[in-house]
């Protein structure tokens, strides 16, 4: 398909704006994500510290 | 559409009730006005997700013609409310405060949604919420669909999370009341930080049928109002066992606070220094003012602590391995990353990696917590804190950081209580309690599991001595 230098223009014009007006995905940088890690690793560090008494069953309910 | 005097959008659910009986306004003139004015005003605060005007005035009709054949269905009947963004409302939009969901619709009501129906609210409108709950975290009040949600009381202010909207429409007479839902903070937070009642109840009284999935085993629904009085009358509409909700006590809740121990019997549990260091220096004024209040009621006052736990990373690991498995697809497919906020965006790609000992080791924790808790019910009825430790903080403030810090060393009082009380699925009850630098700050009043009468039986007396939840923001 031809188009004209007049037809092009429009074309990208268009799509630029389209492009500008759909927000963009605020993707967590890889450094969010290790901090997020290092927040779980930080809880499990902490819950290993913890005893539990070995009777002790989980506080969810299961119902049969 | 016949006028309908202004003094009606703060007046509480039995003074509309009552004017509704006495025929001063029809129902449907009733809820055409709340509705517009919540579609008016509710942008203003980034509180409102979906006006609901034309279904309002069709409910507000319906209750005509119940007063008009002299049929009374509750006290609920013809007053307007709205409901939090995750409750499914039959054929409209329910977004979950997220851009991935934003066209979502489902095919039936919430089970709260169709209580209310059937007591003679009106729903004029779904309201703002934090993305997702909230559930993986985040850094700023932005992080919602609808935007950053703003405190009626100074607009520069956060309303809290993640029940934004809910809160902030009760305080700027936009719903006569509202439902929240919370998993860990998310009522008690925006009530204390708006000013109004609000009410957690235990976990399993209220059905979570329709309602977003965050953490099976923590997640509440509860209403957000203009008094003690009102949270129960509306509980009383929404709680009750539901075959639906696999949590569901099966339990009915009645409001009769009439028949709740006496105050002069009952021992309050607090940490002094809850009220004094461990509170921002603005505050303390108004909690000690409100600590005095509640004396001259005749409760006895006795200090406590919480038993030893690490509430907050038990309460993290749990949220974050439900709600790993609730978004596992949104998080594969990678819709994740439409959501605003990094923090949370990471915080729930992080999830999916938890590993089930860390799972287990929290829940079975949680047993000993429960088991804890019901022997501190022995020693004391009710705990007292503050709801937070300040006033609401400022949009720009960065969530995931430590805000206010009291000195080294201080005690830590009953620091913990809202991740303690949402492990333990206790009920809890948030009333407005002074100014900090002309915003609200609140009390939280914390049960043992299924004493609402008793909560709302002390937060009815407290609120006959003050008039702070009768209080509103300075430009309504």
């Amino acid at each position: 398909m031809k188009l004209t230098r007049r037809q092009l223009a429009a074309a990208i014009s268009g799509a630029a704006i389209a492009q500008a007006q759909t927000p963009q995905p605020s993707a967590a940088p890889p450094d969010e994500l290790e901090a997020a890690r290092g927040r779980l690793k930080a809880n499990s560090d902490l819950l290993a510290q913890q005893d539990v008494p070995a009777a002790t069953e989980p506080a969810f309910r299961f119902q049969a | 559409m016949a006028a309908i005097p202004s003094d009606v959008y703060f007046n509480t659910i039995s003074e509309l009730s009552a004017r509704l009986k006495a025929k001063e306004f029809k129902a449907e003139d009733l809820a055409h006005a709340f509705a517009e004015r919540l579609a008016q005003l509710g942008p203003r605060y980034n509180a409102l997700a979906l006006p609901l005007t034309q279904e309002a005035r069709r409910k507000g009709k319906a209750v005509d013609q119940d007063i008009k054949n002299d049929r009374w269905r509750s006290p609920l009947q013809g007053i307007p409310y709205g409901a939090k963004d995750l409750l499914a409302y039959k054929g409209q939009p329910t977004t979950w405060g997220a851009k991935p969901y934003a066209g979502q619709v489902f095919d039936f009501n919430a089970t709260v949604i169709d209580k209310l129906d059937a007591a003679g609210a009106a729903l004029t409108g779904k309201l703002a919420m934090v993305e997702l709950a909230g559930g993986g975290g985040y850094r700023f009040a932005s992080a919602s669909l609808t935007g950053p949600g703003l405190n009626p009381w100074d607009r520069t202010r956060w309303s809290g999370g993640s029940s934004s909207g809910p809160a902030a429409a009760v305080a700027a007479g936009l719903v006569t009341f509202a439902l929240g839902s919370e998993t860990s903070g998310s009522i008690v937070t925006p009530a204390s930080y708006c000013g109004v009642t609000g009410l957690r109840p235990t976990y399993g009284l209220v059905s979570r049928h329709g309602a977003m999935a965050l953490s099976w085993t923590l997640d509440k629904i509860g209403p957000m109002a203009r008094s003690a009085e009102d949270c129960g009358r509306i509980l009383q509409a929404i709680a009750g066992g539901d075959g639906k909700d696999p949590g569901s006590a099966g339990t009915s809740f009645y409001y009769a606070p009439q028949y709740a121990r006496p105050l002069k019997e009952l021992k309050v549990g607090y940490a002094p220094v809850d009220f004094a260091d461990r509170a921002e220096e603005s505050a303390r004024p108004a909690f000690q003012a409100a600590l005095s209040a509640l004396k001259e009621t005749g409760v006895t006052l006795v200090e406590t602590k919480l038993p030893p736990f690490p509430y907050g990373p038990i309460l993290s690991t749990i949220l974050a391995a439900e709600q790993a498995s609730n978004f596992e697809q949104l998080i594969n497919s990678g819709k994740v990353d439409q959501l605003i906020d990094a923090v949370q965006i990471a915080g729930l790609k992080a999830s999916l990696e938890l590993p089930a000992r860390d799972y287990l080791k929290a829940v079975r924790l949680r047993r000993l917590i429960q088991e804890e808790f019901r022997k501190l019910f022995t020693q004391v009825d009710v705990l007292l804190a503050p709801g937070r430790p300040g006033p609401a903080s400022k949009l720009e403030q960065a969530l995931d950081r430590a805000g206010f810090q009291p000195p080294a060393g201080t005690p830590p009082g009953l620091q913990g209580i809202i991740q303690a009380g949402n492990l333990a699925g206790l009920p809890a009850l948030v009333l407005p309690c002074g100014l900090a630098d002309s915003l609200p700050v609140a009390l939280q009043v914390v049960g043992a599991p299924f004493t609402e009468n008793l909560l709302l039986g002390i937060g009815r007396e407290f609120q006959t001595r003050t008039d702070w939840h009768k209080r509103r923001p300075p430009e309504l």
